[in-house]
């Protein structure tokens, strides 16, 4: 899985490419711990190249939405993959993140 | 590891398992792939990650202990995934499902591996046999 972080203004914008299981999580959650604090709390994450996540994925996304809501931001998801937005749906993931 | 194939039946035993998730789910994929649409190999691929998970991670003190693998798909046309393991006994079938209608402050990180499971493939089933856990996943594919 690759992960870029770009900040424009008030914002992240993230990008993932690839599988986010097993063998990668740990790297994941490394990848995206500096979007765990600070004051920008806004998050975008374009999941157009995003294939497959485990639940050990969608912990890390809900991990990373209850931070940014803490801060008085929120995670917004765009252009996911209908494999992967199904198991955003199944799971409830969908009422948790807004998904464009 | 021990392979084994009776009629269209593969089995693979790992032991130790520890850190060998990734190569157990890959043992399965090699065995899936091909045989199924993109579709249902995304679905099983993900209920056999969940459920290869919670055994390496949860089933044995420090992963040392065995897993035993297989695959077969029947003339009906259903794939049936057993996964066997001697650690504690355990059925992840007893947990209650998560509540999906909760908010991200609400809800509880973690408990969506078996559910996953359970809501991809067609049957998931648990039974303690000689010391055993057995879990057993069906899901149709023609």
């Amino acid at each position: 899985m690759d992960v870029t972080i770009k900040t424009e203004g008030n914002k992240h914008f993230v990008t993932l490419n690839g599988r986010l299981d097993t063998t990668n999580i740990q790297q994941f959650t490394e990848d995206i711990a500096p979007l765990m604090s600070g004051e920008i709390a806004n998050i975008e994450i374009d999941c157009s190249g995003m294939s497959y996540t485990s639940s050990q994925g969608l912990r890390s996304f809900l991990t990373l939405q209850k931070s940014a809501e803490s801060r008085g931001g929120s995670v917004v998801m765009t252009k996911m993959q209908p494999n992967v937005k199904q198991v955003f749906d199944i799971t409830g993931f969908s009422n948790i993140f807004k998904i464009i | 590891m021990d392979a084994k194939t009776f009629g269209n039946e593969k089995s693979m035993r790992f032991n130790p398992i520890k850190d060998k998730a990734a190569e157990i789910i890959e043992w399965f994929l090699s065995n899936i792939e091909g045989n199924v649409s993109d579709d249902v190999l995304f679905k099983v691929n993900l209920a056999v990650e969940e459920a290869v998970q919670n055994v390496v991670d949860y089933a044995y003190e420090n992963g040392l202990g065995f897993l035993e693998a297989s695959v077969k798909f029947t003339d009906q046309g259903v794939l049936v995934i057993k996964i066997i393991d001697g650690g504690v006994k355990f059925n992840p079938l007893d947990a209650s499902d998560p509540d999906i209608t909760l908010s991200a402050t609400d809800r509880a990180i973690g408990g969506l591996g078996i559910f996953l499971c359970k809501k991809l493939m067609d049957k998931v089933s648990y039974s303690y046999e000689n010391g055993c856990n057995i879990l057993v996943m069906e899901k149709t594919i023609k």
